[in-house]
């Protein structure tokens, strides 16, 4: 009897016990930097359409300025115990949700970097917000980040819909493409996108006559192409506000279905040198596209993106830049602060105005924590023109910070 | 078929089933101890949604692949609720489940006409129509984006911290699993376990099959619901991975690894998948539904009872070897007797 006893105890407690303890319970503080060292946590793509962009070389990128902290300061270094950890949120919002609860909570990030995918962005932001810890985005475009949803933990560092909509869109209806019809992926980053593109575009004088929204991922692209070849009067310019993985496989199929022989051009809202490379340099040679940085902007920043080729085998995507130049922001608060408490590396980050080999005239405005500077509108080089198979990039203006990013949004409220 | 029972009542006497009653409280308890209290609560929610997916496979031999609608239809209604009438939660919650009731329905009234595979599609087809229902109405429900930023209200009580959150939820999960416990071992469940074994017979005893799964189904869908509105505040944000049909899979999957009809087992697979499914995420292994998948193979070949059916089973056959072996997949608890006569001729 005593033996059955113990069998059925052993088969209740088998689904609880199964694969032995994990955390403790409730978690603890103490110390001036939390459990004695620093973790940098990146969220990011490890397996989808937007690896490429900001992925594994977005880690690289953080461990790169994690060594560049400990090179500068040696022993007078807050700490010398510093990690970096990353997780793959696989572009879904559910996912990293979980994910960034995650590492802030039991593999102890103090700051998140990166997250690529708007929704994803936003699903760490009210994470960020409920354990207050700090987030840098750099990957996800949404001005949502520093509006409606703003919060005192989130910075949104890189870019955003706004800066790549008045650099892109105006630039494009004042050369003539007056009116639009976009094709937008389907979930926030498209949406805003597709808001701000409508409005740069309206702004220079031209029109959205029609805008699609897209299913996110996805491969296939025809549809909306035949609509614009069939669409009348026909629309001067093809927008296509997808980024990444799907971004190519809008670009392959404007190609295939011969969309430019008919007289409709393409304008891209997003354009990284990730997908230059799996496009084609060939076929973009000559389409303007506005970004927030380049590797051959200058010698400061050529001579990052030579260590980082050195590193990881490519150059870098701004994105990643971006990863490098906030870890190393980060970080620098802390030593500043000297402590990881997030609330007081955020008094030494607001406000702050700064240049590195990545933001230009720089400020991180303390009232939306966006940080603004300088932004590039530019054109894919002819191949022929380039000094090696990833330069792609040929200036055409600087678009200084006050114009390249938006007012605080009035949407926005700190407390 | 009498003696077989109540030998089997035998087996398994009062104090041993105290017993099994207490161990498995002092695990519901202590979870949070042991596990990260997110992931505990996890297993609060697809433990209750296991077993209400349970209620409907095993007591009613009814095979649902769509019941991610009512978990998901829940998660958005319990967070819609939440978000915009800030109501405690647990109100949110139950309106949440009434509104997976309302939506189970007019699916079950519909697919209970037809049963086996052609249930399981329609309940599928209902499901996917609910998906993109979903998707489509962005404004409501985030679309792609998800609802997000679900606050857990209670007057006078912090719940941010999931520790916490885990001991204010567990009481909901009690309650259902009670409710799951009654129904089955009321004379409404004999009567649906005797249409699951028999149809025609129950038909000619003079009851209404079809109303008693209609019951089942909406009973089922309204538990799902309370796991699903729990879960959505567990995490504070519902999104289309809740409706989606690998959802209706992975529940079944649960089920299964339990063992079919044990109740009790749906638990032990629940926690099993969701312990196993966070070990594997966090020791950085990304092809999860490999291992998932590969060890429900290896208990539906090897263990056809589940891990519950299986343990209940040896220990029953040890103790009178030349006991009945009912088919896998057909082992009940029904330690009582059968109910000998309708306790009530016209159906509720």
């Amino acid at each position: 009897m005593k033996r059955r006893l113990v069998s059925t105890f052993a088969a209740v407690a088998a689904g609880t016990l199964l694969a032995g303890c994990g955390g403790g319970g409730p978690s603890s503080g103490g110390g001036k930097i939390s459990d004695d060292k620093i973790v940098l946590g990146v969220l990011t793509d490890l397996s989808g359409v937007y690896a490429d962009l900001a992925g594994a070389n977005s880690v690289a990128a953080v461990e790169m300025a994690v060594a560049d902290f400990r090179k500068k300061y040696g022993d007078k270094a807050v700490t010398d115990d510093i990690e970096v950890i990353k997780a793959d949120h696989q572009n879904k919002p559910e996912i990293a949700n979980t994910q960034a609860k995650e590492m802030y909570e039991r593999r102890k990030a103090d700051a998140l970097f990166d997250v690529p995918t708007s929704s994803a962005a936003l699903a760490v932001q009210t994470v960020a917000g409920q354990v207050k810890k700090l987030y840098f985005n750099t990957g996800a475009a949404t001005t949502e980040l520093a509006g409606k949803t703003c919060n005192p933990y989130t910075y949104a560092y890189a870019y955003d819909a706004y800066m790549l909509a008045q650099g892109t869109g105006a630039a494009v209806a004042k050369q003539g493409g007056k009116n639009w019809y976009t094709i937008y992926p389907d979930y926030a980053f498209g949406q805003d996108m597709q808001k701000k593109f409508s409005a740069a575009v309206t702004g220079a004088g031209g029109k959205i006559v029609a805008g699609d929204p897209t299913p996110f991922p996805a491969d296939n692209y025809s549809t909306f192409l035949l609509k614009a070849k069939a669409m009348k009067p026909k629309p001067d310019i093809l927008g296509a506000l997808q980024a990444g993985g799907d971004l190519a496989n809008v670009v392959k199929q404007y190609e295939q279905f011969k969309l430019k022989d008919a007289g409709i051009g393409l304008a891209i809202g997003l354009l990284f040198d990730s997908d230059i490379k799996a496009i084609g340099a060939d076929k973009l040679a000559g389409t303007s596209f506005t970004t927030a940085w380049y590797w051959s902007l200058d010698d400061e920043a050529k001579a990052w993106a030579d260590r980082f080729k050195d590193k990881t085998g490519v150059r870098p995507t701004f994105v990643q830049a971006a990863d490098y130049s906030a870890a190393t922001r980060y970080l620098e608060a802390v030593q500043q602060a000297g402590t990881d408490k997030a609330e007081d590396v955020s008094k030494k980050l607001d406000g702050a105005e700064f240049n590195d080999f990545f933001a230009r005239n720089a400020t991180i405005r303390a009232e939306d924590h966006r940080v603004v500077h300088d932004a590039y509108l530019v054109k894919v080089k002819d191949p022929a023109k380039a000094t090696e198979a990833e330069d792609y990039t040929e200036p055409v203006k600087t678009i200084p910070a006050a114009e390249a990013f938006d007012a605080p949004s009035p949407d926005c409220s700190m407390s | 078929m009498i003696v077989a029972l109540s030998r089997r009542l035998h087996a398994r006497p009062l104090w041993v089933r105290a017993a099994l009653l207490a161990a498995g409280l002092v695990a519901v308890f202590g979870l949070p101890w042991v596990l990260y209290p997110p992931v505990a609560a996890d297993i609060l929610c697809w433990g209750l949604f296991a077993v209400a997916f349970d209620l409907l496979l095993g007591h009613a031999g009814l095979l649902s692949f769509g019941h991610a609608a009512f978990w998901g239809s829940s998660a958005y209604a319990t967070g819609l609720i939440a978000i915009h009438s800030g109501l405690p939660f647990y109100v949110a919650v139950l309106g949440g489940a009434v509104a997976a009731a309302v939506i189970a329905l007019p699916i079950g009234w519909l697919a209970v006409r037809r049963s086996g595979i052609y249930f399981a599609m329609v309940t599928l087809a209902f499901a996917q129509l609910i998906y993109f229902t979903a998707n489509q109405w962005g404004s409501v429900t985030g679309g792609e984006n998800g609802l997000q930023n679900i606050p857990r209200d209670l007057p006078g009580v912090d719940l941010t911290d999931s520790f916490v959150y885990y001991y204010y939820a567990l009481p909901v999960v009690l309650l259902g699993l009670l409710a799951a416990w009654r129904i089955v071992h009321s004379p409404f469940g004999r009567v649906a376990a005797g249409i699951r074994d028999n149809p025609a017979r129950v038909r000619a005893l003079g009851y209404s099959a079809d109303r008693y799964k209609v019951v089942v189904f909406v009973a089922s869908a309204f538990l799902s619901g309370l796991a699903g509105g729990l879960y959505a505040m567990n995490h504070g944000f519902a999104s289309l991975q809740e409706v989606y049909w690998t959802t209706s899979g992975k529940v079944v999957v649960m089920t299964v690894l339990g063992g079919i009809g044990t109740l009790w087992g749906s638990l032990v697979g629940a926690a099993a998948v969701v312990r196993l499914e966070d070990w594997l995420s966090t020791s950085g292994f990304e092809q999860t539904q490999l291992v998932t998948g590969g060890i429900f193979i290896a208990v539906v070949l090897l263990f056809r009872r589940g891990v519950w059916g299986t343990v209940s089973h040896l220990l029953r056959r040890r103790d009178d070897p030349a006991g009945e072996d009912p088919e896998p997949g057909l082992v009940h608890d029904h330690e009582e007797e059968t109910a000998t006569e309708p306790v009530s001729a016209s159906a509720p």
